[in-house]
C-alpha cells in the first residue's frame, strides 16, 4: 500500500467533490466566511473596547496624603519611593499649591479661605498608574503597600469607579464569548448541513468504497480535506472582508468616534495574529462541520 | 473457503429470512444459489460480506469466523471477495477505467502499477477498448463486465455474483456467465445466486436451491440439471 497514492487519491477526491457540487460549496464557504468576518468584527470591537477602557482608567489617579509633620526634602524622599513602587508618573502637590487649586475651583467663594487662620490641607502626591496596575485587585495591593510608608496617612483612589468600569468590561467580553460561541455552533450546523447535501449526492460512491474494503477513515478523509479546503477558502474572503472594511470605514470610524476611542481605533483591523486565528477558527469550521456530516453515511 | 454452521437471520417483527444453514462450499468451488424471489438469496451473499449480521450461528470465511468479526475488521476481509450486482453499482460520472481502478485506490495501489492492472483485466473481460467510455454509453453486458473487472481486479479469493444476468438478455447472459466461468477456472471460488433455471441446466454446477429461508437441496450440477429437464 502506498500512502503517497492514498494521499494523491484524497486530494484528488476532495477537487472532485468541490467540482461536482460547487453551489453547495459556495454556501458553506459563505456561511464561514460571514461568521468569520462577524468574529473578525468582533474582535476589532473589543479591542477598541480595550482601548476605552484603557483611556478612562487612564484617569483614575491615586492621591497619596503626606503627614503634615514632612520637611519638604521628605516629602520628595516619600514621593521616590511611591514611584519605585508603582512605577507610575507622581507629582508632589505641597500645601500651598494644593490650597491654590482649591481656592481656583471654588471661585467667588474662594475668597472665603483667606480668613483661615493656617493652610489645613496636607501636601499630596499625585499618581498616574501604568496600565497593567488599572484593575481594582492591583490597585488595592497597590495602595495597602502607600498606606505602609512611613510619612503616609492615607490613600485615595476611586476604588467604586474602577470596579463599575471593570465589571462592565467583563460583562461585555463574556457577552461577546458568548455570542461568538452561538455563531460559531450554528455555522457548523450549517455548514454540516450544506455539506451533507453534497455528500447525499455521493453516496453511491461512499457505498461502493465500503463494498470494495475501504475503511471509514479512508471514505472520510476526502470529505475532511473538503471541509478544510471550505474552512481556509472562507477564512480567506472574511480577512479580505476585514481588509477592505478597514480600508473603507475604519478611517471614518476613527475620525468620527476619535475622540471617545483613543488612537487605538485607527489601527489596522486585520493583524497577523488575528489573521492566524481566523484561518485556524476556518479550519476548525470546515473540518467540524463535515466530521459531523460523513459520519451518518458510512453505515453500509 | 466459506462454511455455515446452523445460521439463521431475522428481522425484528417479521418471520426468520434464513432458517438453519448448514453450507460448505470449497476453495475454487462453482456454486450456484437458486430459489424463488425471497428465499433468501441475496441475503446469504450479504451474510458472506458482511454487509448484514447472522442473528444466530457461525460463518467461517476463509478460516476466519465473520459472525464476531470487529466492525474495523470488515474492510479488510471484503477486499478478498469481489462483488457483483445486478444493478451494476458504477459510477457513471467515471470513465470505465476510473471504475475499474476504484478498488485499487481504496488500497492505495500506485497509479502507473493500477493503470497496468485495469488494463489487463478490462482486456480479460473483452472491454479494453472502451476504457475511457462512461457506463451510461454501455450495454447492460458490457456495464456488468465492468463490474466483473471492478471486483476482480485485486485478485480477490472469493466472488460472490447476486443475479448478475437479471438484467441481460439472452445471449449477453451467455456472454457474462461464460466469463464467470472463465474466473473460477483460473481458481477463484465464485457463488453465483440466479433463479433463472436456464443457466443451471447449462451450466451444471453444484447448486444449492432455498426455499423460505432454508436449503431444501443440495446437488452435484449433473444432478441438478437433470432435474431441471425432469
Amino acid at each position: 500500500m502506498s500512502a503517497l497514492a492514498k494521499t494523491r487519491y484524497f486530494w484528488r477526491s476532495a477537487a472532485v467533490g468541490l467540482k461536482h457540487s460547487p453551489f453547495v460549496h459556495f454556501i458553506a464557504v459563505t456561511t464561514i466566511a460571514i461568521a468569520l468576518f462577524a468574529a473578525g468584527l468582533a474582535r476589532g470591537g473589543a479591542r477598541v473596547l480595550d482601548n476605552l477602557l484603557a483611556s478612562l482608567g487612564g484617569e483614575v489617579e491615586v492621591t497619596v496624603y503626606l503627614s503634615p509633620e514632612l520637611g519638604q526634602d521628605e516629602a520628595h524622599g516619600v514621593r521616590g519611593r511611591v514611584e519605585a513602587l508603582s512605577r507610575g508618573q507622581v507629582s508632589l502637590v505641597p500645601p500651598d499649591a494644593a490650597m491654590a487649586r482649591l481656592r481656583a475651583e471654588l471661585g467667588e467663594l474662594g475668597e472665603a479661605l483667606a480668613e483661615l487662620p493656617e493652610n489645613p490641607l496636607p501636601a499630596t502626591l499625585e499618581l498616574r498608574v501604568p496600565p497593567d496596575q488599572r484593575t481594582p485587585e492591583a490597585l488595592q495591593a497597590l495602595a495597602r503597600q502607600l498606606r505602609a510608608l512611613p510619612g503616609v496617612t492615607g490613600v485615595d483612589y476611586g476604588e467604586a469607579a474602577v470596579e463599575r468600569l471593570t465589571a462592565i468590561a467583563r460583562a461585555l467580553r463574556f457577552g461577546a464569548l458568548v455570542a461568538f460561541a452561538v455563531v460559531l455552533s450554528a455555522t457548523v450546523v450549517i455548514v454540516a448541513a450544506t455539506l451533507q447535501l453534497a455528500i447525499y449526492s455521493r453516496r453511491e460512491e461512499i457505498e461502493i468504497q465500503k463494498l470494495v474494503g475501504a475503511t471509514d477513515r479512508f471514505v472520510k478523509a476526502p470529505f475532511l480535506l473538503e471541509g478544510l479546503l471550505q474552512g481556509l477558502l472562507g477564512a480567506g474572503v472574511a480577512l479580505l472582508g476585514l481588509w477592505a472594511f478597514g480600508r473603507l470605514v475604519g478611517p471614518t470610524l476613527g475620525s468620527l468616534f476619535a475622540f471617545l476611542l483613543g488612537p487605538g481605533v485607527g489601527a489596522p483591523w486585520v493583524e497577523p495574529r488575528l489573521a492566524l486565528e481566523l484561518v485556524g477558527a476556518g479550519c476548525g469550521l470546515g473540518l467540524g462541520g463535515s466530521f459531523v456530516a460523513v459520519g451518518r453515511f458510512l453505515r453500509v | 473457503m466459506i462454511q455455515f454452521f446452523h445460521v439463521y437471520k431475522a428481522y425484528p417483527g417479521d418471520p426468520p429470512v434464513l432458517s438453519d444453514i448448514n453450507l460448505s462450499v470449497e476453495k475454487g468451488e462453482f456454486v450456484f444459489l437458486t430459489g424463488p424471489s425471497g428465499a433468501g438469496k441475496t441475503t446469504l451473499l450479504k451474510l458472506i460480506f458482511c454487509a448484514e449480521k447472522a442473528t444466530k450461528g457461525q460463518i467461517l470465511v476463509g478460516g476466519r469466523n465473520i459472525a464476531r468479526i470487529r466492525e474495523s475488521a470488515v474492510p479488510y476481509l471484503r477486499r478478498n471477495i469481489g462483488v457483483v450486482f445486478q444493478d451494476f453499482k458504477l459510477l457513471p460520472h467515471r470513465t470505465v477505467e476510473d471504475n475499474v481502478s476504484f478498488t485499487l485506490d481504496v488500497l492505495g495501489v500506485p497509479r502507473a502499477q493500477a493503470r497496468d492492472k485495469v488494463h489487463r483485466m478490462l482486456k480479460l473481460v473483452g472491454l479494453e477498448h472502451k476504457a475511457d467510455s462512461f457506463p451510461l454509453r454501455l450495454s447492460g453486458g458490457e456495464q456488468q463486465r465492468v463490474v466483473i473487472a471492478r471486483a476482480l481486479v485485486n485478485d480477490p479469493t472469493i466472488l460472490l455474483a447476486d443475479e448478475p444476468t437479471g438484467n441481460l438478455d439472452p445471449a449477453l447472459t451467455v456472454e457474462i456467465m461464460d466469463l464467470l466461468t472463465q474466473v473460477n477456472v483460473r481458481g477463484t471460488t465464485v457463488v453465483v445466486a440466479t433463479h433463472d433455471a436456464t443457466l443451471l441446466s447449462r451450466y451444471q454446477k453444484r447448486t444449492v436451491r432455498l426455499e423460505r429461508g432454508q436449503i431444501v437441496s443440495d446437488e452435484d450440477g449433473v444432478k441438478a440439471a437433470r432435474r431441471m429437464v425432469v
